[in-house]
């Protein structure tokens, strides 16, 4: 299913296809230095830097404000920051091992074949459509203390329930996990589906009548050869849940206090309302070098993976 | 293979559970843009599922039509938001479609540009929140901030990665004796491009348009960082929809959400066979 | 060891059947060859015998036992697959090991017998290698071994040879031969390739459109076909059929082949044979290796429309229309298109159909 590269132009490698190939590739490669090699290196300036743009004074000025690395150590005792990256993080072993768990089973499920198997794949995909800002806004009105969320509770439990979800500061943290659970659950489901159906049927049927049961089928061939789907689709939502923004943002502006405050609503909040943008380029550049080494390490790890299977 | 009764109860109870949980939020959202003031907040015991009174006021209400319960004005209509919307992610598109297209064929068929892969895969790992202030302080003395180009342009080369992966995959996929035959004929390479491959790839280019554009449009964090006042996008007017005299207003939120929800479910359903290979940059393939 | 009785089974998907009523026997330690073409309902049958699908219709014995209620990882099946369904993912050993692992027989157990099984299949130097690039008669080796190992009741095979290109084909199937002597196990073959079944069967069941059309040993069903598909299909080329009614002449009894303009004779038996069946038109068979061949004399006048030269053997291609029959000879005939030839069949291999029910006439 890896797909592999098939490099075509090897036919006829002429200086007509050489310089088709270069023209080709000019506008992205434009587009990618405009937004990486230049900004970075503006990145790097700013972040030694203790610049603002309520300053006054241009950018390109700002060594007039250098304090060295000053904002790489402040940020290594900033309370905040760590707070928030811890969230990041505990969200993320919340939601993405959930989200992974309800799709796959989801998928299992949904092979064979039965009635109103189309109709039904095609809903359950919904939520990943929608725009994760309106999805926020959905979950900020359905937790409204006077939202149907506790009018279901109400009706479950048969008195009352007036709770406060998002002004709670442990209910928050759980109220903008279940949105995010809801949002990307199907994203695991589509892909671990892919994959379930790519698992050969005769192989399946051998190992049946070769005694195994369900279980041993899915431990000793299901799994096996899902393997780089699986980490494909783990990866993919590490990635986006630790960028996650929009929802959050929406439903609790990342509050109570700092409850729900992840790493990128308070970057948007140092951002905006502090505007100490010489300590949020030194954030940001923190955050893409550890970022560039955990994915450099990851690549050189699966590609060894690869070579050895 | 052998399915038992008992298992085929288990997968409709769960399918169904499945399928309420999904659609509950959805249809509490529409259930809300269609209902009148009153009805908007509850508490406890009189919530109403569905509008008693249904009203296509709140859908007036956003597009500047007063209306006698709401006693606040808007400052301006969400008029000029959907289409600020529409003008960046469709001008966004276009930009991530003909840079990626083009890109992705000068490398699956003719080898160039063997760094972009890795460059654009490090695009959409990285948060954009972290590079940011770099393009805010460009933009501003580009004088782009506030403008749906100076949208179009970010929302071009952010998803530019997925336009790329996908008409790569898409490339890859194509034979290329057909390419081969129009060269025999003495087309010249760019030529046979323009008037052979791209028309033949008219259904992955479509698919692939339709997923970037989905993408763009789904965007807030980009549009919140870099307009302000006129060319406002959906999401940022809609969190914006609130008065200190009123508070929420729950209603015309979630006609304006209704809005900015429905195109790319509508979308998202048609490029179904294509979703998973450009989720997963064409890794996988359905 | 064990027998399988087929009785009365259906297999119906929606409209269509897929079987119709199907009654066979397979005795223990038997080589049973299914034979059809394409859509003829015997790998369905083969999948309703392994329990991966369900009859409509009818029953299943394995000696004594109803297998209705048995799912299939319980039936004792050894199953080698058309592309034969060899875990890629795991070593050779591993593929070996499953079916006893699965059952969780310890360790030295399961390690004697893999070796003892890869022992009987050559395939000890090969126990830890990946199993993903295997040559195909190793990966046929691997895949009865991994079946055999659980010592099932009977093994099934389904047209393991069809990805196999020619020239390999005839290794495989002494390979396959050995093999079933060596397990001395129950077991069906599925197959569309006459060679195939003839080669190896003990016995062979021909179908086509889910009925059952004779079953026999390959010599009974090639001297005696049951039916007019059975004549056509088996032989390559299949029987000569010549359409015709019975007559008396001053000879005797004949078949009078109308328009040829020829009345060859029927042996007394099979004539009286036709007669108590009531049979007026006929079909006038014989096979294309018990022809006499002349340029004149009594006989079918036939003109030669091609001749066929393929090293050992000569086909000659006679007639046009309706009426054409093959003939086949190990030496070149000396004959060419164009010319016409006189041919006359071995008597005793005549065989008659009834021209309205298909059926053979008496049985020789």
């Amino acid at each position: 299913m890896v797909v592999v590269d098939a490099a075509g132009g090897g036919g006829r490698q002429d200086e007509e296809s050489r310089r088709l190939g270069f023209a080709l590739t000019v506008p992205a490669q434009m587009l990618v230095l405009f937004i990486a090699a230049f900004p970075l290196l503006m990145q790097a300036y700013i972040s030694l830097t203790d610049w603002s743009p309520l300053d006054g004074i241009g950018w390109w000025r700002a060594w007039e404000l250098w304090n060295g690395f000053a904002n790489y150590s402040d940020l290594a005792t900033d309370n905040r920051f760590w707070g928030a990256l811890g969230r990041t993080i505990i969200v993320m072993a919340i939601c993405v091992p959930a989200e992974f768990l309800l799709g796959f089973g989801l998928a299992i499920l949904f092979t064979g074949n039965f009635v109103g198997r189309r109709f039904f794949y095609s809903v359950l995909l919904m939520p990943m459509m929608v725009v994760p800002a309106v999805a926020g806004y959905m979950f900020f009105m359905l937790f409204q203390s006077g939202g149907p969320v506790n009018d279901i509770l109400s009706a479950i439990i048969g008195s009352p329930v007036q709770i406060a979800w998002l002004s709670d500061p442990d209910l928050a943290l759980f109220a903008v996990i279940a949105s995010d659970i809801w949002q990307w659950t199907p994203l695991m489901f589509l892909i671990l589906l892919a994959g379930l159906l790519g698992v050969p049927e005769d192989q399946l049927k051998a190992a049946t009548l070769l005694g195994a049961s369900w279980w041993q089928r899915f431990v000793t061939i299901v799994l096996p050869r899902m393997k780089t789907i699986i980490v494909i689709a783990l990866a993919i939502r590490v990635i986006e849940n630790f960028k996650v923004f929009d929802t959050f943002y929406i439903m609790t502006g990342g509050g109570p206090g700092v409850a729900t405050e992840t790493i990128s609503i308070f970057i948007y909040k140092v951002t905006t309302q502090e505007l100490v943008w010489g300590y949020v380029a030194a954030i940001g550049l923190t955050i893409l070098i550890v970022l560039s080494v955990v994915a450099g390490v990851a690549i050189k790890y699966m590609s060894a993976q690869r070579r050895e299977a | 293979m052998t399915r038992s009764p008992a298992f085929e109860i288990f997968r409709y109870t769960v399918i169904l559970l499945a399928l309420s949980v999904t659609l509950i939020p959805t249809l509490w959202m529409t259930s809300m843009a269609f209902k009148p003031i009153p009805e908007w907040s509850a508490s406890g015991a009189d919530l109403t599922w569905w509008p008693n009174e249904p009203t296509l006021d709140n859908f007036r209400f956003i597009f500047g039509e007063s209306s006698s319960e709401l006693i606040v004005a808007l400052d301006r209509t969400a008029g000029k938001p959907i289409l600020a919307s529409l003008l960046s992610a469709v001008f966004g598109t276009l930009i991530a479609m003909i840079s990626g297209t083009s890109a992705a064929y000068g490398l699956s068929r003719f080898g160039a540009g063997q760094s972009l892969p890795l460059a654009l895969t490090q695009l959409r790992l990285f948060p954009p929140l972290a590079v940011m202030i770099p393009v805010m302080i460009m933009w501003a003395f580009l004088g782009l901030t506030d403008t749906w180009w100076g949208l179009a342009l970010v929302y071009g080369i952010v998803t530019l990665p997925f336009a790329f992966w996908l008409m790569k995959t898409f490339f890859d996929d194509m034979p290329y004796e057909i390419e081969e035959a129009a060269l025999v004929e003495g087309c010249s390479r760019f030529r046979v491009f323009m008037r052979v491959t791209l028309p033949m790839m008219r259904a992955p280019l479509a698919s692939s348009a339709l997923f970037v554009f989905i993408l763009n449009w789904s965007d807030y964090l980009i549009a919140l960082l870099l307009t302000t006042r006129e060319w406002v996008t959906i999401p940022v007017y809609m969190a914006s929809l609130s008065s200190s005299m009123t508070g929420q207003l729950y209603g015309a939120k979630a006609a304006l959400g209704l809005i900015a929800a429905v195109p790319p479910v509508i979308l998202g359903i048609a490029i179904q066979r294509h979703l998973v290979r450009g989720l997963t940059f064409g890794a996988l393939k359905q | 060891m064990t027998a399988i009785h087929l009785e009365g089974l259906v297999k119906r998907f929606g409209d269509f059947t897929a079987l119709r009523a199907m009654d066979l026997e397979i005795r223990d330690g038997e080589f049973m060859a299914l034979l059809g073409p394409s859509g003829c309902g015997k790998s369905t049958t083969m999948n309703m015998i392994a329990g991966m699908e369900a009859p409509t219709q009818g029953r299943i014995l394995f000696d004594d036992r109803d297998m209705a209620s048995v799912p299939m990882g319980q039936r004792g099946v050894g199953f080698v697959f058309q592309n034969y369904a060899i875990f890629t993912h795991m070593t050779v050993r591993q593929n070996l090991a499953y079916g006893l692992k699965m059952r969780g027989m310890p360790r030295a157990e399961i390690d004697k017998r893999v070796g003892a099984v890869a022992e009987l299949l050559q395939l000890t130097s090969l126990l830890d290698r990946p199993s993903a690039k295997l040559s195909v008669n190793i990966l046929q080796r691997l895949a009865i071994g991994r079946s055999a190992i659980i010592e099932p009741a009977i093994f099934l095979l389904d047209e393991p040879l069809s990805n196999v290109d020619a020239a390999f084909r005839a290794v495989m199937r002494t390979e396959l031969r050995h093999l079933q002597h060596a397990f001395r196990q129950t077991m069906v073959y599925v197959t569309h390739d006459q060679l195939e079944a003839m080669t190896m069967a003990d016995r062979i069941a021909v179908m086509d459109h889910g009925v059952l059309q004779q079953v026999g040993t390959p010599l009974e069903v090639y001297n005696n076909p049951a039916n007019v598909f059975v004549a056509r299909f088996i032989g390559s080329p299949g029987m000569n059929l010549l359409k015709g009614r019975l007559a008396d002449s001053d000879r005797g009894p004949v078949v009078d082949l109308g328009q040829l303009g020829a009345t060859p004779p029927l042996p007394d038996a099979l004539a009286a044979a036709a007669r108590t069946a009531g049979a007026e038109e006929v079909f006038y068979c014989f096979r294309p290796e018990e022809i006499s061949i002349a340029r004149e004399g009594r006989g079918l006048a036939m003109p030669v429309t091609f001749v066929e030269r393929i090293g050992a053997r000569t086909i000659v291609h006679l007639g046009e229309g309706e009426e054409t029959a093959k003939a086949v000879f190990d030496n070149d005939v000396g004959l060419s298109a164009g010319e016409t030839a006189v041919i006359s069949a071995n008597e005793e291999t005549v065989r008659l159909f009834d021209a309205a029910s298909g059926q053979a006439i008496g049985s020789a």
